[in-house]
């Protein structure tokens, strides 16, 4: 008996600790897509993932349910004897049939999206991003903008296009909210878009690149249009003030940085 | 331990000295003696290995303190992921093959016993490197155990530490390969008369499909490592871009290697399990032949995924189509096997012994990795989860949940074979449920942890995760006490327990089972069999 309580106890702390992750609360900041995703892709990577979770959990339910009325109905009694069969070809055709089924369920409705995610619909924008241990250098070719280690800020409902790659080793752009994320290699051009809301988001490096790894985090201002427009023209007084652009030169130095860290 | 082998067939059994009896472990060719060798060093490497998932708990639970330095931290992960898959999970596997394999199919011994000595004294020198690179200057390797390059290139990990590593990850899969063939010959050629391929027990099958695949996958993962290696000592270039090499070809080999390598870490396991199901429900396994085809689907599908590792990688949509099919192909088979556990079980007079717990508690988790691993088969859901925490859940649920129950079950199912006396249930009651809420506990959350964002193989995370890392270390401990408990009754019962003179079916589950391990006496004599049985 004990055994059956134990079991009974574990299924309700389990869903006990899942309710309570989901209700976490949210800082201001957003990294959290299945409370709010900010871009049409990350909503249907959401429902996507959802179909899966609707199509799985039933087979997770019979399977773990199924183990249970098992562990319950044949223990060991006296007086019982075990069967004996050892075969049952129908039984074992359907459950072979029947997840194949649902798999071809869950494939359908993915690959509709792989196109979506790995091509952008329209491009309104590009960034050029050069990742480098530990932080993102952010071009904007159409405004000759580059600036580094500062929120990325981009226009609201705007397809954006982000062409990346790395000075150093692998990085991965991740924004959760925005449902992408891309390795950005040396000596490649990868590529990934997104159209957010307003808001800001946050994310992180998602590919170990050496001690700081943790901290190469990612922040996205997304901002109306005019605002975008303001946040250009100051960039650009900042620029003339100082003469220069502001971080070419100063490559070698973070490469530095970072060798010496790795010693 | 050494006085059951050795004096024990021995009329009179007077004990000979205790050097000569150290001398008859270190030099034997008997796979009885090997495959109990294997079993006490992936043992012990599995405290090194969970001593370090303690650091790593340890460091998550109190992120701010700095128990650790971020440079430490990463030689932690990558050294307890490498450990826990190369020198417990797969050694431990071996150790049970070598031990059960030719007594499964009725021969004396492995085909080539010297060999196979050969291939488990490989295993002790890749140790030693592994531990001695912390102490070089630089450390160890710090590019997690999947070593991708640039990161692993001598610009990003100058010293010795990964040099050391990749030699270690060369000399234990020499090991594994030689041991490999060793299995397949012995599998081919030794089996008694009468015993023909629809006769041999799961766990053998398990073992041959295994084998057939180290031998195909292993050798690429040498080559991986190589070029590695060359790249950073000799200035080649396969991997190195200022050298026209490609990153890319790098991960390709690696998984076309280390995916396989996830089903060489459980097939066993599965083998193993359908024994312990059976014998303590006291039935015959169900769907005997579809278990082997699935083995074989497994084994066959196995190979056509390993780029489901890369989907964010930049490799071509059109490729992760196919990827991503192959991959939902090879649930099936999976759950074949699942389906046909349950039917096993169902029906039966089930005993609740130590090993039947882990059998069961294997069932229940192996459904969730399974899950999981579907949705992460799921492009789209993959382009979020990929190096985030719910791979560590996934991957945890599988190998714990699955390849460490499986190896517990086995533990608890074969030990009295292998020594003659009894582990305490009792005790093991109380290792199972500490293990099982433990594993529950640890690695249930990372799940959640994962959904929101946070990301795999850092050291510090946003606040927002810091309660559920708190449960997760918590849990850890649960599995930290089921991991001394078991050590403390292993090495009491081993070392200090008088020998109980068991008969050869002490768990009396062969008149239904019938088969040759609880034909022999326990333990098993000297080359095994005065006659070699036949099978009818
Ligand atoms: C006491 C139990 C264990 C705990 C608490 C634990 C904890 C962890 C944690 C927290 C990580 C993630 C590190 C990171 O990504 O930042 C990790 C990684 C890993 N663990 Fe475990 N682990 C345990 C047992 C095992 C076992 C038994 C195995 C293998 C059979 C294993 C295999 C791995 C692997 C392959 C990785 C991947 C490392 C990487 O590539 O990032 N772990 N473990
Ligand atoms: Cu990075
Ligand atoms: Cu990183």
């Amino acid at each position: 008996m004990s055994r059956v309580k134990s079991l009974v106890l574990l299924t309700i702390f389990v869903l006990i600790m899942s309710v309570g992750a989901f209700a976490q609360e949210q800082s201001g900041d957003i990294t959290n897509w299945i409370d709010e995703p900010a871009t049409p892709l990350a909503e249907d990577v959401r429902s996507n993932f959802f179909l899966t979770l609707a199509l799985i959990l039933p087979f997770l339910l019979l399977a773990e349910g199924l183990l249970i009325y098992v562990i319950i109905k044949f223990r060991k009694r006296p007086g019982r004897e075990p069967a004996k069969f050892h075969e049952n070809v129908r039984l074992e055709i359907a459950w072979t049939i029947a997840p194949a089924i649902v798999l071809v369920i869950i494939a359908l409705s993915t690959y509709s999206l792989i196109e979506r995610i790995n091509y952008a619909p329209q491009s309104d924008m590009t960034v050029e991003v050069t990742a480098q241990r530990f932080f993102w250098k952010y071009h904007y070719p159409e405004h000759d903008i580059t600036i580094a280690e500062e929120p990325l800020v981009v226009p609201e409902d705007t397809y954006v296009t982000l062409l990346g790659t790395s000075m150093d080793v692998i990085h991965a752009w991740w924004v959760p909210a925005f449902g992408v994320k891309k390795d950005f290699m040396p000596g490649r051009i990868t590529e990934l878009w997104f159209k957010a809301r307003k808001g800001t988001y946050k994310g992180q490096c998602a590919e170990l690149c050496g001690p700081l790894h943790a901290d190469m985090l990612i922040d996205v201002e997304v901002v109306s249009e005019e605002e975008f427009e303001d946040w250009i023209a100051q960039k650009k007084a900042e620029l003339q003030q100082a003469g220069s652009v502001p971080v070419s030169g100063d490559d070698e130095k973070g490469d530095e940085s970072s060798k010496q860290q790795a010693n | 331990m050494a006085d059951i082998t050795v004096s024990k067939p021995e009329a009179g059994g007077r004990k000979a000295p205790l050097l000569l009896r150290i001398y008859d472990w270190l030099a034997t060719g008997d796979h009885k003696k090997i495959g109990i060798m294997y079993l006490w060093f992936s043992f012990v490497m599995a405290f090194a290995g969970g001593a370090f998932a303690g650091i790593i708990r340890g460091q998550l639970a109190t992120p701010d303190t700095g128990l650790v330095s971020p440079e430490f931290y990463n030689m932690i992960i990558s050294m307890h992921a490498t450990l826990m898959i190369f020198f417990v999970i797969i050694p431990a596997l071996t150790g049970f093959g070598n031990y059960f394999v030719p007594l499964l199919i009725g021969a004396r011994d492995m085909a080539f016993p010297r060999l196979n000595a050969f291939s488990f004294w490989l295993a002790v020198p890749a140790a030693i490197l592994m531990f001695a690179s912390f102490f070089t200057a630089g450390g160890a390797n710090q590019a997690g155990w999947t070593a991708y390059p640039p990161l692993s290139l001598t610009s990003f990990s100058a010293g010795a530490g990964m040099d050391m590593w990749i030699l270690g990850v060369i000399l234990i899969g020499t090991s594994s390969i030689l041991g490999a063939i060793n299995f397949i010959v012995t599998t081919a050629n030794m089996r008694a008369p009468g015993m023909n391929w629809f006769k041999m027990p799961l766990f053998v099958w398990s073992w041959l499909v295994n084998a057939s695949m180290i031998l195909i996958a292993t050798p690429v993962l040498s080559a991986a490592v190589s070029m590695l290696l060359a790249d950073r000592l000799f200035g080649t270039g396969f991997v190195t871009v200022s050298q026209g090499g490609d990153p890319l070809l790098y991960q390709h080999l690696f998984w076309f290697y280390s995916h396989p390598a996830v089903y060489i870490m459980i097939l066993p396991g599965f083998g193993m399990i359908s024994h312990v199901l059976a014998s303590f429900s006291h039935k015959k396994i169900f769907g005997y032949k579809g278990m082997v085809i699935a083995l074989a689907l497994i084994g066959i599908i196995g190979y056509t995924v390993w780029a489901h590792h890369m989907f964010v990688a930049g490799i071509p949509a059109w490729l992760q189509v196919v990827f991503s099919m192959l991959t939902m192909v090879i649930a099936i088979p999976t759950g074949i096997k699942i389906f046909s556990w349950l039917a096993t079980i169902w029906g039966g007079t089930i005993r609740f012994t130590t090993a039947m717990k882990f059998g069961l508690g294997f069932i229940s988790l192996f459904i969730i990795g399974g899950m999981s691993g579907i949705v992460l088969a799921n492009v789209a859901s993959d382009y979020q989860f990929h190096d985030s925490y719910f791979v560590v859940a996934h991957f945890h649920y599988v190998l714990v949940g699955g390849s460490i129950m499986t190896l517990m079950a086995g533990t608890y199912y074969w030990f009295p074979k292998m020594a003659g006396k009894m582990l305490s249930e009792k005790l093991g009651n109380w290792i199972f449920w500490m293990i099982y809420i433990g594993l529950n506990v640890t690695f249930f959350p990372m799940h959640f942890m994962g959904i929101q964002g946070m990301a795999r193989r850092i050291f510090r995370y946003r606040p927002e995760f810091a309660e559920l890392n708190m449960l997760s270390s918590i849990g850890y401990v649960f599995m930290l006490v089921g991991g001394i408990l078991l050590l403390y009754d292993l090495v009491r019962t081993v070392f200090f327990k008088k020998d109980e003179d068991l008969s050869a079916d002490p768990w009396g589950v062969n008149d239904v089972q019938q088969t040759l391990d609880w034909e022999v006496s326990s333990p098993p004599p000297a080359y095994n069999f005065e006659k070699i049985p036949e099978i009818k």
